[in-house]
């Protein structure tokens, strides 16, 4: 499908009423959100907050009830197969196939995203060294640990070097060398002007890489704002969630504990 | 924590997971599953019923030689039938239990009253049988009170130790798949006596002699009250077997780790089958190429998919031979009656539910860039491909066993499978969607559709087959072959349209149905495992 060429100057995500509703209730509800290009930006919220609900509606698993959603300056649905194209992706969900071995695995990514076999060879060889994958080779990927899972969907993200990155508690399950690489490379994918969309539970690991956060509650966002105003009005990240999220208010201990 | 808190919790545990799953499923679905366990356990009723008509007659002589023979079937249903039905039944999944703080003795009389629950058919012919025997002038109340109880008891632990060994051996993916061929084979082994003749059946067997004790014999003579020192010390050897066995084996699972978690270099076939897909996927551009040769590399590597291409020839040849032999020789209709059957086993694994084993993976094909006709495509080709190398190893050994096989045999067998595959293709994108359900490739056995779709498909066999029957209709009618070649080609050009009409309706019904599906395909289980 070719549609009119995308703005180069929109956006990497701009979303403007979105809801998404399971019978009465609402996962998300009226999500307005824009992610400028080339930021690290924090999309956090409690546990069931509507943040997986969101990504999913973002890269098409799930269709909104009702709201508009545009990638990169394309519309989502209408443009869905543009837009996949120029993304990476790691869900919170395992997306790989257990029968292949992680070299075919990344191969079979990057030759779905475009590549031709050679390239999608020679990246994929590449990349299990660099996330020091590259120890078992005819490893099948059932037998690899939800760390490796986690570092060999990274790669797949990476195959095709797209513009925005779309990831769901990446570093999950990942062991501190793996996730120092992967959030180095992050911030060197962000310097070279591609945009990364991050839910995480570790704030502090989204305090330290995000210039943006917004946090998310019942659906609804309730703060949005650059990480170094946060810091010049003397809250940490923590505070601030905790604040706006309510934990801890109304919450009385059991007497037992 | 006592013991039956702990049974009730377990048990809460696994009955709530089994509502909410069933809850997905619609009433009709609930109501034919309900049917067929009422229709199950009214059979095995009834048999409960004739023992207890039966036992209350004989003289004790004559039980003497009856009570035995029936409690060896009832011990070998009990020990066997599991396994052959492809199911170990219902036991305590320790791997998601054993981090609470639970005494190993509660968690293994947990697991014997699963046994119990999963294989109930037993305990009541056994109840059948001591109501028999109570009613038998013959025999005296109490012996039949303390064997029957006994007799259950040792087959209980029996069971409980067996399924532990069996697990242990079969979580080597070569024994296990070695083991789950080999019963495939044994379901066969009736046709081939029937084939040979059955006079030899019964010669040689060896618990005819009366000397030796098996346990049926010892608990079957305590039953009648006849017995003497020597068959109390068997009766007691006998349970102190079964109960050392299952307690042995129920701590060695226990203890063990999960040999899964080993790493496993690839067999050197799936290299080769992998170097066969990536020479076909030269053939097509990206991403076409792309998803056939995963598709292919996939199922190569799948146990439960090589078991089922295996069964199409070797099991296929089995069950079907002594039907179509005729004085000495095959009849011309055996290498198509083989390769339809090869077909029609290869379509539960291909086609009826093509994101099986993807499982929760399916979601790459929503969120790659191209267009999910690629990718139904995709495993389509993949599928007919390999029918195709199905059907090409039925004719070679067909040919091996000398059967008819002209060059226009041959050309009629192609033709005939891969126009029923056409229809299975048309009827399996549907299916794929519409009833999805999470396959683990690794398990040789289990169901690998819902069993809402297993009732449908007994339906649409006969339906998506009509078309290649009509065919033999014709030939059978007009006596040509050319007739019969015309209709067949009309079959596949008719079948042509059904599988495009079918794809675009599959793509919409995937836009439709993507967020059902796909959470579907990610659904877990409770803390009792069910193979």
């Amino acid at each position: 499908m070719h549609g009119a060429p995308a703005d180069p100057a929109s956006p990497a995500i701009e979303v403007r009423g979105l809801r998404k509703l399971y019978g009465e209730k609402a996962a998300v509800d009226g999500l307005d959100l824009t992610v400028p290009r080339g930021c690290f930006y924090g999309f956090l919220g409690p546990n069931g907050a509507g943040k997986t609900t969101t990504i999913r509606m973002l890269i098409g698993l799930a269709r909104p009830t009702s709201g508009e959603i545009r990638l990169l300056g394309l519309p989502m649905p209408e443009r869905a197969l543009e837009i996949k194209r120029r993304i990476g992706l790691v869900p919170e969900e395992s997306l790989l196939f257990e029968r292949l071995t992680g070299a075919e695995f990344l191969q079979f990514a990057g030759r779905m995203y475009g590549l031709d076999r050679a390239t999608a060879a020679s990246r994929a060889a590449e990349l299990l060294e660099f996330f020091r994958l590259s120890d078992s080779p005819r490893k099948l990927i059932a037998e690899y640990s939800k760390g490796m899972r986690k570092r060999l969907m990274m790669a797949a993200a990476l195959i095709h070097r797209p513009e925005l990155f779309l990831l769901d508690e990446p570093f999950e399950g990942v062991d501190a060398v793996g996730a120092r690489i992967m959030k180095d490379l992050l911030l060197d994918q962000v310097r070279r002007g591609a945009t990364v969309f991050l839910t995480s539970h570790v704030l502090e690991v989204v305090e330290r890489l995000c210039d943006r956060v917004a946090i998310l509650n019942q659906g609804r966002i309730v703060l949005e704002a650059a990480v170094s105003d946060l810091h010049s009005a003397a809250e940490t990240l923590e505070d601030a969630f905790v604040r706006l999220v309510g934990a801890g208010q109304g919450l009385e201990k059991p007497d037992w504990l | 924590m006592l013991a039956s808190s702990l049974l009730r919790a377990i048990l809460w545990a696994q009955w709530r997971s089994l509502l909410n799953l069933r809850s997905g499923e619609s009433r009709l679905g609930r109501w034919l599953g309900s049917l067929v366990a009422l229709v199950w356990y009214s059979l095995w009723a009834a048999v409960a019923v004739a023992a207890a008509i039966v036992l209350g007659r004989p003289s004790r002589a004559e039980l003497a030689v009856i009570l035995p023979w029936g409690l060896m079937s009832v011990f070998f249903y009990w020990q066997l039938a599991p396994v052959i039905t492809a199911s170990l039944g219902a036991a305590l999944d320790l791997r998601r239990l054993r981090i609470y703080p639970v005494p190993e003795d509660h968690l293994f009389l947990a697991e014997i009253l699963l046994r119990l629950a999963t294989s109930f058919e037993m305990p009541l012919v056994l109840l059948g049988a001591l109501i028999g025997l109570w009613r038998n002038p013959a025999i005296s109340f109490w012996w039949p009170l303390i064997a029957l109880p006994l007799y259950g008891c040792f087959n209980l632990f029996l069971a409980a130790g067996l399924r532990g060994l069996l697990e242990s051996w079969f979580a080597h993916r070569r024994v296990r798949e070695i083991a789950a061929f080999l019963l495939v084979l044994a379901v066969g082994a009736p046709q081939l006596l029937l084939w040979g003749g059955i006079t030899s059946l019964g010669r040689g067997l060896p618990w005819r002699g009366p000397s030796i004790s098996w346990p049926w014999v010892s608990f079957g003579r305590l039953a009648c009250g006849e017995f003497g020192p020597q068959d109390w010390v068997l009766v007691a050897l006998w349970l102190t077997v079964a109960v050392l066995f299952g307690r042995t084996q129920f701590d060695r699972s226990l203890r063990a780790d999960a040999v899964e978690t080993a790493p496993v270099a690839l067999p050197a076939s799936s290299k080769k089958a992998s170097g066969v897909g990536t020479l076909i996927s030269r053939l097509a551009p990206d991403p076409l190429a792309a998803i056939l040769e995963k598709e292919l590399r996939s199922l190569a590597r799948s146990p439960r998919f090589r078991l089922v291409f295996l069964m199409g020839f070797s099991f296929g040849f089995l069950i079907w031979a002594p039907l179509t032999r005729r004085e000495g020789s095959f009849t011309e209709g055996y290498p198509v009656l083989v390769s339809v059957y090869a077909v029609l086993l290869l379509s539960e694994v291909l086609f009826w539910n093509a994101f099986g084993f993807d499982r929760s993976a399916a979601q790459f094909w929503f969120v790659a860039p191209a267009p999910f006709r690629y990718v139904l495509v995709g495993k389509n080709l993949a599928g007919a491909l390999l029918a195709t190398a199905e059907v090409t190893v039925v004719l070679a050994v067909c040919r091996l066993l000398g059967a008819p096989l002209s060059g226009l045999k041959v050309l009629e067998v192609y033709g005939v499978a891969l126009t029923l595959c056409l229809y299975l293709l048309a009827g399996g994108n549907l299916s794929s969607l519409r009833f999805p359900r999470p396959v683990n490739p690794e398990q040789s056995w289990g169901r690998a559709s819902t069993g809402r779709f297993q009732m449908l498909v007994l339906f649409l066999y006969p339906l998506l087959g009509a078309p290649v029957g009509l065919a033999y209709l014709v030939r059978y009618l007009t006596g040509s072959q050319t007739a019969f070649l015309a209709q067949l080609s009309l079959a596949a050009l008719a079948g042509a349209v059904f599988y495009h009409a079918s794809l675009d309706y599959a793509l919409k019904m995937a836009d439709r149905r993507k967020e059902e599906f796909i959470q579907t395909l990610l659904e877990q289980g409770g803390p009792v495992l069910t193979r």
